[in-house]
């Protein structure tokens, strides 16, 4: 690897973790502002800019180091007690978060015109601080210097470890070389450890054994001394860290004999800061290897069925022990995936922020399971529906801090974001104390636009449903922030190609509660394997609660109605033979799957139970997309495609069907057989 | 030959010479592993070495350490070049025990 490559990788891993800095930044900042006296938040709204400042230097973003550390000024004199925080002060801050984001963006050195607007947001904190600020970055003051001697040009003190591997001699490299050319870059003290050379007939007298430590003072960066060891990286062991961290930070480090740490197996470091225990590895290597394990799972059902069909004990015994690592690895690899929904979450405080500063409201945003994981896929497309909630939430259902006080509510509006875990499915709740829904404008308006009739008996839940149809808005005017009719829209297609699905509830003058109801991971689900004819389908495990004979006595027993008494508790069940219009004969002994769905607990009648079954989860593509109580489909072992079915829309598409059959929907032939009297009435 | 043995009657003189790197490495070893399995005094001169690598430095080391452990006397016998001391500075190693 070249050392130009080598640069651009680190600045990549710099802007990286630059952008996390930044939203930790922003988060700390809001968080401040309404908490202006938290010394512990102004230590780390102060330690985020040193660290944007410190190592923005080190990577040549001259600009962002310049910019923010007139920021840094500023929040040491808030530490010091000699600056109060003020709420302008705080939008200054946000402000200037805003443009180190866009100087990232830019190329290294080419301020473009954000040099202008940093010189701005410069004369205004210094007016608004009195802090005129001639101290340039260049010359920090001695007392951050341990804590990020980074900047080329400073005397610093660094610790290096090195530690030859085995191949290192016999690449033709001479270790005191490189010691020798790191003695030019400063003033070295070198120490030998020996205690890794073995007794003289052991040794390989080919290798060296012998590890460095190297006290380096010195005007150079970590890059620079890195790249004396550029061309052995990969043969060898090297830390370098500042030697004042080292002694502060990393006390456990320097108290182990540096051979422990060395003759650690597989451990190889190249100047991780701070021993680092976790890794960044680019996402579309992540997606890679999930889709792969996704591939494994497949096969793996085959030869699980392939076994089962074979009476060899060997490989039976091989295809439980495949299953069982596969089992494992899938786990694994989904785990690698699922993120805490924090990140997402804590973004929302600033748009909370500027937009309750915009349109004169005084909203607190409240935040709840922020450490509820979920898969980073779901995570990723969560944002745009969520910023539309809110939007929607403080322009249409927050009141200004006037008419709440009118309505005998507190000026102070609240948005509440929760996340929470519910069987395989993950539960967004966007909820504000605002005006609520009025339903009788929504309906009003669905009848004016032709979506229902005038005289139409509809539910409170059908008649919020018409808000997340294109287009529709009751919105009066429409405004900068939304009232277009294409904000819940846009939510509603997006939490679909999602598997998820929208729940509103609103109570008109007390406040609008929308749930986002979503599948916490998009590629593997544990299903059970069922069969109807000839015909499979895969029902979610996380769901079913049990499996119980249906027998022709029980059907006579409850007078045809399709309802099973599970252990005197009356549960309605829906014939999958019906609902898909498969055409075989009917088993005398059938099997019904007991589901837990929100509309409660649902029976999916069956003829066998084939049992667990491990599913990759593919798309059934666009042509199906309308067919909603299909999450996918997965390929069995024989190359036979089952059908995943989503327990909850079954249900729905069941107790909707009389109203769907009565508009004419041609997609499916359930609705046709329904009829108006549905499944769920009286049995063929 | 980089390094030699000469035996005497209660010592084994070992004389390293001229460069003595990774490659010849392998001869200094089995010459030092003689020299202990004869259990007499080991003497070593580096007067004629110009040159000592990493693996002899090590080799040495190793050596010196098995002869105490072995309770042979391991000891330096004449002068060490300049260039010889200077690389065993270098390398961050202190003096070796039987340097006098």
């Amino acid at each position: 690897m070249s050392n130009a490559n080598i640069i651009d990788k680190h600045r990549q891993a710099f802007l990286e973790e630059a952008r996390e800095v930044l939203v930790e930044l922003e988060s700390s900042l809001l968080e401040l502002n309404e908490r202006p006296n938290d010394g512990e938040l102004v230590g780390r709204v102060f330690r985020s800019m040193h660290t944007i400042k410190g190592s923005g230097a080190m990577f040549g973003f001259d600009e962002v180091a310049a910019f923010t550390h007139h920021l840094e000024t500023a929040y040491d004199e808030i530490r010091e007690g000699r600056l109060i925080v003020t709420s302008k002060l705080i939008d200054l801050s946000l402000e200037a978060v805003d443009l180190i984001k866009r100087m990232l963006d830019e190329p290294p050195g080419e301020s473009g015109a954000n040099g202008a607007v940093a010189s701005g947001i410069v004369a205004r904190l210094e007016e608004l601080t009195g802090i005129a600020d001639t101290k340039h970055p260049e010359a920090p003051p001695s007392s951050t210097l341990a804590d990020h001697p980074e900047k080329e040009g400073a005397i610093q003190e660094w610790l290096i470890r090195f530690a030859p591997g085995p191949a290192l001699m016999r690449n033709g490299t001479n270790p005191l070389l490189l010691l020798r050319d790191i003695k030019q870059l400063g003033d070295a003290r070198i120490t030998a450890s020996m205690a890794g050379v073995p007794a003289l007939s052991e040794l390989d007298p080919e290798r060296c054994y012998v590890s460095w430590e190297i006290f380096l003072t010195a005007a150079e960066s970590r890059e620079t001394i890195r790249d004396v060891f550029i061309f052995v990286e990969d043969c060898c062991e090297l830390t370098i860290e500042p030697a004042a961290k080292q002694s502060s930070s990393l006390p456990e480090l320097t108290a182990k004999p540096f051979e422990e740490q060395r003759n650690n197996p597989g451990r190889r470091e190249h100047d991780k800061p701070d021993g680092a225990s976790s890794i960044r590895v680019p996402a579309a290597k992540l997606d890679q290897f999930v889709n792969l394990v996704g591939e494994l799972v497949t096969v793996q059902a085959r030869l699980v069925e392939i076994s089962a069909g074979r009476d060899d004990p060997d490989i039976m015994a091989v295809s439980e022990e495949i299953e069982r690592l596969t089992t494992a690895l899938r786990e694994n690899s989904m785990s690698i995936r699922m993120l805490p929904i924090r990140a997402t979450f804590e973004r929302f405080r600033r748009l909370v922020h500027d937009l309750a500063r915009d349109l004169h409201k005084n909203v607190e945003l409240t935040v709840e399971g922020a450490d509820t994981e979920l898969d980073k896929t779901v995570i990723d497309q969560l944002n745009d529906p969520l910023m539309h909630l809110i939007r929607n939430s403080m322009d249409h259902g927050i009141e200004s801090p006037e008419t709440r006080v009118a309505a005998g509510k507190p000026p102070m509006a609240t948005i509440h974001l929760s996340a929470r875990h519910s069987g395989a499915n993950v539960l967004i709740g966007v909820t504000d104390d605002g005006r609520g829904i009025d339903a009788d404008a929504v309906r009003a308006r669905a009848v004016q636009n032709g979506l229902a009739s005038a005289d139409a008996n509809l539910t409170e839940t059908e008649i919020f449903s018409f808000i997340l149809m294109p287009g529709f808005s009751t919105a009066k005017q429409v405004t900068d922030v939304s009232g277009r009719g294409v904000g819940m829209d846009v939510v509603h297609q997006r939490v679909e190609a999602l598997r998820g699905r929208i729940d509103i509830a609103s109570k008109f003058g007390s406040g609008t509660s929308v749930t986002l109801r979503l599948p916490l991971t998009m590629a593997i689900i544990d299903g059970l394997l069922v069969r109807v004819g000839q015909a499979f389908f895969v029902l979610p495990l996380a769901n079913t609660l049990e499996c119980v004979e249906l027998t022709r006595q029980d059907i006579e027993k409850a007078n045809g109605k399709h309802v099973a008494n599970i252990r005197g508790e009356l549960v309605p069940y829906i014939r999958l033979r019906d609902f898909f219009d498969i055409e075989t004969e009917r088993p005398e002994l059938e099997q019904i799957m007991i589901t837990e769905t929100e509309e409660g607990r649902y029976g999916f009648v069956v003829d066998e139970v084939l049992g667990d079954h491990q599913t990759v989860i593919k798309s059934l593509g666009r042509f199906y997309r309308q067919v909603q109580f299909v999450s996918g489909a997965t390929i069995l072992g024989n190359g036979t495609v089952a059908l995943i079915l989503d327990p909850h829309r079954l249900v729905q598409e069941v107790i909707r069907g009389s109203v769907r059959s009565s508009r004419g929907h041609p997609e499916s032939n359930a609705a046709k057989n329904r009829g108006k009297d549905g499944l769920l009435s009286k049995s063929p | 030959m980089p390094a030699t043995v000469e035996e005497r009657e209660n010592t084994s003189l070992v004389r390293l010479e001229g460069a003595i790197d990774i490659a010849s490495a392998a001869e200094m070893k089995s010459v030092f592993l003689n020299a202990l399995a004869s259990n007499k005094e080991i003497r070593l001169t580096l007067e004629g070495a110009t040159e000592l690598d990493i693996t002899a430095l090590q080799l040495l080391y190793a050596a010196e350490r098995d002869a105490a452990k072995a309770g042979i006397l391991f000891a330096l016998e004449g002068s060490v070049p300049d260039e010889i001391s200077a690389a065993v500075t270098n390398a961050g190693l202190a003096k070796f025990e039987f340097q006098q």
